[in-house]
């Protein structure tokens, strides 16, 4: 092949911008710490990124739901234990009264006892957390019981979602737990029931009470028992979460991100060439004809 | 002496040859001479054949036709992958998903939105949550707003590049049948126009960049130019008479403009799909292909998301009721592009997390912010199948992407053939200042060599005259 200056000044300048191209890729992926920091750089990763990007920020989303229904389940966990507590004393006190003899004033006593027992239970099925009625149902914005102790929310449970399609109830309504929904006792009856036997000294009517005091404790039980099954799958989720995560950052990682050391000894690598290159073609245009003619 | 004096004068031509490629050697597209030697028609003296000198038969250029018709093709793909690849990085940012900012891109808005909705249904009544749905709805909306607008800033940009291209091309035009008009007066003289030859050649391969052509040289020296737009190309260029691109807004386009020929044969032409659709577009080509077809794809995907967007939430969120009992209303305006996507409500009140109307069923109900945030994960039948509004999202992604890495891909390579064919050129054509030095040394001892043989021939003729004396 002929050659001419021009075609080696062309080569020259042609070979010394290949250089730079590579230099400055390698020069963007060391100082942005991405491989893939345009989708144009490889579509195929890009799309991946962008799905296990959306996944991560998804299971975020779920890690703040299940945050959210824990704190309602282990408040209505621990309401659930002290209405445990109250129907204890209730029973203690129903079976001590239906039996033996008592005078008007240890009645007195009882009811009074009785009421504060049962004042108790109200209170505790007004539990609330940040505003909110944990026994309300779906009208948990006011007290689902009244003074009296009539149940005025609904019967929903809220899910909420903890994973793509999947949900848990994060409330328990009162009116299944407290208020006889649902073909169970009502607790509040039962107790005005207990109450007006014990101060007219019925035991026949105080001892037929003790066995819906026996059943709500067991829909106290029951309800006690699903929001553990709950938290349990709020734990599972969780981890599940938290594992899937770390999966995701490392394949996301795996995908995006420059490999420091290959991009660094790369560079060296095109820096070396680079000076090569410019030296080498600084000696062969020095060298021409015109200087061995006089 | 008449031997003499005619290698003088042929050693003269040919170091004038020498001294104009020496002047040329950067002028780019100047195709190096070289003078053709020849012998004289020996005349018979005394019966014996004897030499009368040497005479130059012609100048010759190194000139390759097959080369040039190349370099003109190639010119033509590279001068539309270049604007290809600019427009490709300018509408990339507008995807970029991935980029190290953090900016740019769908999918963060979008999941974002879907989220606030989850937030929603874990605090129905909270007044934060349902200012954080709407502010949430407002920013996907801004993200659509974006996208939209950078894509169609693309395409008005390819459509004001239509003017300059255009404007280079019809100067080129005008040129090379300026050209024509002298190569075809200087063959007729029986001359050659050599330097005028590489001037229009050169000039045809810058107009290759700006609109594909094909040129074809004819027997009178004049040189056809067409376009390379398949068999059948419009003429640009016959002769003398040189044809020119105009340009006319087209309502049913968005007002952007047709590109239209008046050929040399004073005919007019609508050749904008022609150009569109042309594997050999040149600028020209490729800004009409960037502007109404791939643009326009990436456009109309939008869209569609948009439109299924919109339509899905506000089903979802007119289904359910607000904190007051509020119901069937729209969260976004409907609409089924992108860019008149507006969010419909203001109030945090209609924003519908309940199944059920709350001033009776209760503010706790968040079945329809469950049902609302679970369209983030529910299959719709959209062009390419059923998926998710994500999937779609990541594939239009996926799909600017490919384009950005093909272009740059094609212009690369458009490039190099450029550069290893210019190499070929310069190879073939091109000046070497080593050669032409040699030759002038050999010319230089050649031309002394004739002048030694009149000098010699002089004294020859003083012998003889001083003998008379």
């Amino acid at each position: 092949m002929r050659v001419t200056q021009n075609t080696s000044s062309n080569l020259v300048l042609q070979n010394l911008q290949v250089i730079q191209q590579r230099q400055d890729v390698l020069e963007q992926e060391s100082s942005t710490g991405y491989r893939v920091s345009a989708i144009g750089d490889d579509p195929a990763a890009a799309q991946q990124i962008v799905r296990l990007n959306t996944q991560t920020a998804a299971t975020n989303q779920y890690a703040r739901n299940i945050n959210a229904a824990t704190s309602l389940l282990t408040m209505a966990n621990s309401s659930m234990s002290s209405m445990q507590d109250v129907l204890t004393s209730v029973k203690q006190l129903a079976v001590q009264m239906s039996s033996g003899t008592y005078n008007a004033q240890d009645q007195a006593a009882a009811v009074q006892q009785l009421t504060q027992l049962k004042n108790q239970l109200i209170s505790l099925g007004n539990t609330q957390l940040n505003g909110t009625y944990l026994f309300g149902g779906f009208k948990n914005d006011t007290p689902p019981f009244d003074t009296t102790g009539a149940f005025t929310g609904t019967a929903d449970s809220t899910n909420i979602e903890i994973a793509p399609g999947t949900s848990v109830s994060a409330t328990y309504s009162g009116s299944q737990l407290l208020a006889g929904g649902g073909g169970g006792v009502n607790a509040m009856a039962m107790m005005d029931n207990l109450i007006s036997a014990v101060g007219s000294g019925d035991q026949t009517q105080i001892g037929a009470q003790l066995s819906n005091i026996d059943q709500v404790t067991s829909q106290v039980t029951s309800a006690e028992a699903l929001v553990g099954s709950s938290m349990n799958r709020l734990t599972t989720a969780t981890s599940v979460g938290q594992d899937s995560n770390l999966a995701t950052s490392q394949v996301v990682s795996t995908l995006q991100d420059a490999d420091y050391l290959q991009v660094v000894s790369d560079l060296a690598k095109q820096q070396t060439a680079y000076q090569a290159a410019i030296a080498a073609s600084a000696k062969v245009s020095q060298v021409s004809l015109l200087d061995y003619l006089s | 002496m008449d031997i003499g004096s005619s290698a003088l004068t042929a050693q003269r031509v040919a170091l004038d040859v020498a001294g104009e490629n020496i002047a040329n050697v950067n002028t780019p597209g100047y195709s190096r001479q070289t003078a053709v030697l020849q012998s004289q028609i020996p005349v018979s003296v005394n019966g014996l054949p004897t030499g009368s000198g040497v005479q130059v038969a012609t100048v010759q250029r190194a000139y390759d036709s097959f080369l040039q018709n190349q370099l003109v093709a190639a010119n033509a793909v590279s001068g539309g992958t270049s604007t290809t690849n600019s427009a490709m990085q300018m509408i990339q940012p507008l995807f970029n998903d991935v980029s190290s900012s953090g900016t740019g891109g769908l999918s963060g808005p979008m999941q974002d939105f879907f989220s606030a909705w989850q937030d929603l249904a874990s605090n129905p009544q909270g007044v934060a949550e349902r200012q954080a749905v709407l502010s949430q709805g407002q920013q996907l909306v801004d993200a659509f707003h974006t996208m939209s607008s950078g894509l169609t800033a693309v395409q008005g940009n390819m459509n004001q590049n239509l003017q300059e291209i255009t404007a280079d091309a019809n100067n080129q035009l005008k040129q090379v049948a300026a050209l024509n008009v002298q190569i075809q007066a200087a063959q007729a003289q029986g001359t050659q126009a050599n330097e005028l030859e590489d001037q229009r050649n050169y000039l045809v391969q810058q107009l290759s960049n700006n609109v594909g052509v094909t040129a074809k040289e004819e027997s009178n020296g004049t040189m056809t130019v067409t376009l390379a737009t398949g068999s059948g190309g419009t003429t640009l260029v016959s002769g003398n008479q040189a044809g020119a691109f105009s340009l006319q807004a087209n309502t049913s386009n968005n007002g952007f403009y047709d590109v239209l020929v008046a050929g040399p044969d004073g005919a007019t032409s609508n050749v904008t799909s022609q150009l569109a659709g042309s594997s050999a577009p040149g600028s020209l080509g490729a800004t009409l292909q960037m502007r109404d077809v791939t643009t326009n794809n990436y456009l109309s995907g939008l869209n569609e998301l948009a439109s299924t967007l919109v339509q899905q939430v506000n089903a979802a969120q007119s289904g359910g009721y607000g904190l007051t009992g509020s119901t069937g209303v729209n969260f976004f305006t409907p609409t089924t592009s992108a860019a008149d996507m507006s969010v419909a409500i203001n109030s945090t009140d209609q924003v519908a997390a309940a199944s059920t109307d709350p001033t009776t069923g209760g503010t706790g109900n968040n079945i329809n912010a469950q049902s609302v945030a679970a369209l983030a994960n529910t299959a719709f039948s959209m062009t390419g199948g059923n998926m998710t509004l994500g999937g779609f999202y990541t594939s239009l992604m996926g799909q600017v992407g490919v384009g950005v890495q093909s272009a740059t891909q094609n212009d690369d390579q458009a490039t190099s053939t450029i550069n290893q064919l210019n190499n070929l050129w310069t190879s073939n054509s091109g000046v070497s200042l080593d050669e032409e030095l040699t030759n002038l040394t050999s010319q230089q001892q050649a031309y002394q060599g004739a002048a030694k043989l009149i000098t010699v021939g002089t004294q020859m003729l003083d012998t003889i005259l001083g003998m008379i004396q």
